[in-house]
């Protein structure tokens, strides 16, 4: 009896390259086992970002454009209302870190819910810059110590972090809001149910869908894959609570 | 629809993208540009075409991107300032190799300058502000009629060599109006099922990506963007020539600017002096090859532009040290006028060519 | 021959329509022509001019500096303009909104009080039809064919406004008698 199997649309003999407890690869994973269980892999065209989730395309077997730093939801704006132009609509969704969607992107990011464009959009938040080293990014919590916050973040020196899910919540255009982490099994499961709800929002031409996933960067947190998934648990969630902001996808 | 209409410039562009398939625009207002989007916004609605008023015309560029994944024909429009804000896009979009059509219809800079007409954006477009090797396809045209057929040419070439192309359009023509044809685009469409992406069905996935971390495939990748250019500077240069024949003295000018410089010539010519003008249609590729064979027969040239002298570089590296080369030039505002050249030109020739 | 016209007024005075009217008028009569429009910073109530350039020859010059012929329909337009006529050249103001005063000896000039006459005709709006109708008795090998022709081109979605034009055109087409010109 087979109890697991490699989903269909995670590229044959990939080899996740994230670091050791990063849980890119957990959401890579979920994101790909909804494509095969909505049976979307034929229909879908996936834009990733710069930073750590431009390798969405090196794992994920779809086919996939990268969009410059930022600007992932306009690239998928474009790319979705081509293809109804051509009376050929196709599943599109971003995979973007918090530094893309939520600060370098948020003009993009923004008006892409406020338009109510009927993509999704996953925002990986780890708190910092991941891939160029661990810098202050827009999500970094107060206090915490980054390469360019050494002192720890100061509400007077700094400013404070966006609470990403919450705003978009409050897009008319945004039909699905929600965040969600990848700590545990419960969570891992709960993470699943609601990517699929707002894959299924888009599905369902609803308009614009948005998850955002707590997630881990022991490399640069300097904290080990266990420890990492802690902090998550007892400091994150207490910033950056889980719940659904915003579902009007049963109205 | 092949009547002759009194035709604004950027509704000629809008009509002409219309006419050859383009099903996405996405752009953000700017004078001296606004009427193409405002045409288009109606038209396409119409149509069931795509059409985005964007947040910024980096959403603007970044939309028709995307939009070029998808194989369908792509446009948007801006104005030099805000076509600043785009360059990073389309050097993506050259590694990348998406053929979107970018229309810049020129105001004049540095800065916000203001919307007085200007040739400023020379360098802009030919040589670009993204970062990388890199190069886009720059097509100037100097009348509406021609700014149709540029439109038909650029959607063509873009796809043809998926490279993104601009229509450098001066701020004049594009709010000037003439008589014009909006005739049949002459050019076919070209297969793009072995590129875009429209999901991997029956087939394998397909990426489009700039992000090369392995050394030896950058440099590959890069190697074949040049061995592209090569074949576009080989195929693609285009010009206009007018008496230059037996032309001692070559005028050279782009864009509507060219229009002047020819009356310029016809008065020299009345006077008896060999005189010609070079327009260059093609600014990237630059028609260097035929500029370097007019180079042996000319004693000199004069570049004459809107501008403080931007393809006066390209004229001389077409010239090289064949002929004299001089510049008459200002950087905004009322186009050059006739006399004005004419006044200039007298002082070149008395100053620099006293013997011809 | 180049001939050169400069349409000048304010905004609602519809400069830019007269003015394309006159740029199909000699498009249909198979001459080379452009039209450009020139706003001023406010849309509306604010300065307006366009410039119409007529050639038999492809039209190679296109901002000129001067006009053979100047219409003004009103005194601000009349000041500023005044010197852009050509040596030899023809203003055309309208007296309801200028004063008639003569500053130079080397042009011509024709008042005629455009608003006045077309409030006579029911509508203050088609003023710019009867100094169009003057400017046009002015010049040469122009048919009235064409004139209508391009009246319903540019008028095709407004229809009702066509014949109302025309009648406010041809007031101006025959309101200055040569020998008063001369």
């Amino acid at each position: 009896m087979q109890v697991y199997s490699i989903p269909k649309s995670i590229k044959k003999d990939s080899k996740f390259t994230f670091c050791k407890g990063c849980d890119h690869g957990v959401a890579i994973k979920l994101i790909a086992e909804i494509i095969d269980e909505l049976n979307l892999k034929d229909d879908t065209i996936a834009v990733s970002s710069s930073g750590c989730s431009v390798l969405l395309y090196n794992f994920l077997d779809v086919d996939c454009l990268e969009a410059p730093h930022g600007r992932a939801c306009a690239v998928a704006t474009g790319i979705k209302r081509a293809h109804k132009a051509r009376k050929d609509d196709k599943f599109v969704f971003t995979y973007q870190g918090d530094g893309d969607f939520a600060s370098i992107g948020l003009g993009e990011s923004m008006h892409s819910a406020l338009r109510g464009e009927n993509i999704t959009a996953i925002c990986i938040n780890n708190t910092n810059y991941g891939m160029t080293g661990g810098q202050m990014g827009p999500t970094s919590t107060m206090g915490q110590y980054t390469t360019t916050s050494p002192l720890g973040r100061n509400k007077e020196y700094h400013g404070f972090p966006i609470k990403t899910a919450e705003q978009i919540a409050l897009c008319d255009g945004t039909q699905f809001s929600a965040r969600v982490a990848l700590y545990d099994i419960k969570n891992i499961l709960r993470a699943k149910k609601i990517i699929k709800k707002a894959f299924e929002c888009q599905k369902n031409n609803k308009g614009f869908s948005f998850v955002e996933i707590l997630s881990s960067c022991p490399t640069n947190w300097k904290l080990s894959p266990q420890d990492s998934h802690t902090k998550i648990k007892d400091e994150l969630t207490k910033i950056y609570p889980l719940d659904i902001f915003k579902d009007t996808t049963n109205d | 629809m092949s009547e002759k209409n009194l035709l604004k410039g950027n509704i000629a562009i809008a009509k002409a993208a219309l006419n050859c398939g383009c099903s996405c625009y996405f752009g953000y207002p700017i004078t001296p540009q606004t009427d193409i989007g405002e045409y288009l916004s109606l038209e396409m609605q119409k149509r069931n075409l795509a059409y985005v008023c964007a947040e910024s015309e980096i959403g603007a560029i970044n939309m028709a991107l995307g939009a070029a994944s998808s194989g369908e024909k792509v446009m948007t429009s801006s104005s030099s300032c805000a076509v600043a804000l785009m360059q990073e896009t389309l050097s993506y979009a050259s590694s990348d190799e998406l053929p979107v059509v970018l229309v810049n219809v020129m105001r004049a800079g540095p800065g916000q300058g203001y919307i007085f007409p200007s040739q400023g954006d020379y360098n802009q477009a030919t040589i670009g502000g993204g970062n990388g090797d890199y190069k886009i396809i720059v097509l100037s045209p100097s009348s509406v009629q021609e700014c149709i057929d540029l439109t038909y040419k650029s959607f063509y070439l873009a796809q043809k060599y998926r490279n993104p192309t601009i229509l450098l359009v001066d701020g004049l023509l594009g709010q000037m109006a003439e008589p014009a044809i909006i005739n049949e685009n002459p050019y076919p469409d070209v297969d793009n099922s072995s590129w875009r992406l429209d999901g991997a069905k029956n087939r394998a996935s397909r990426n489009i990506h700039s992000l090369e971390p392995n050394q030896t495939k950058l440099n590959q990748h890069v190697v074949k963007l040049y061995q592209k250019y090569q074949e576009i500077e080989k195929n693609e240069q285009v010009w206009e020539e007018y008496l230059c024949d037996d032309a001692e003295i070559i005028l050279t000018a782009f864009g509507t600017m060219a229009r002047s410089v020819k009356a310029v010539c016809n008065h020299f010519r009345q006077l008896g002096i060999k005189m010609g003008v070079f327009r260059p249609i093609s600014l990237y590729p630059f028609p260097y090859n035929r500029l370097r064979e007019l180079s042996i027969k000319a004693k000199c040239f004069i570049d004459i532009e809107m501008n403080m002298g931007q393809m006066l570089k390209d004229v001389r590296l077409g010239v090289l040290s064949n002929a004299h080369i001089s510049f008459i030039g200002k950087p905004v505002g009322d186009w050059l006028k006739k006399e004005e050249i004419i006044n200039a030109i007298n002082n070149i020739i008395k100053e620099q060519y006293a013997s011809i | 021959m180049i001939k050169n016209f400069i349409i000048s007024g304010s905004g609602g005075q519809g400069i830019l329509s007269i003015g394309t009217v006159l740029a199909n008028i000699f498009m249909l009569s198979n001459k080379f022509v452009t039209y450009c429009p020139c706003y001023g910073a406010e849309m509306r109530g604010g300065s307006v001019h366009c410039e119409v350039n007529m050639s038999d020859d492809e039209l190679l010059t296109l901002q000129n500096e001067k006009a053979d012929f100047v219409i003004a329909l009103n005194q601000t337009a009349f000041d500023k303009f005044i010197s852009k006529v050509k040596e030899g050249g023809t203003i055309i103001v309208n007296s309801s909104m200028a004063k008639i005063e003569k500053t130079r000896n080397d042009i011509k000039y024709i008042f005629a009080p455009f608003t006045q006459e077309a409030l006579k005709l029911g509508n203050i709006k088609i003023a710019n039809s009867i100094a169009l109708g003057v400017l046009v008795k002015l010049l040469d090998n122009l048919t009235m064919e064409n004139v209508k022709k391009a009246y319903e081109k540019i008028l095709k979605n407004k229809k009702e406004l066509i014949q109302k034009n025309v009648e406010a055109y041809l007031l101006g087409y025959n309101y200055i008698q040569e020998k008063e010109y001369a």
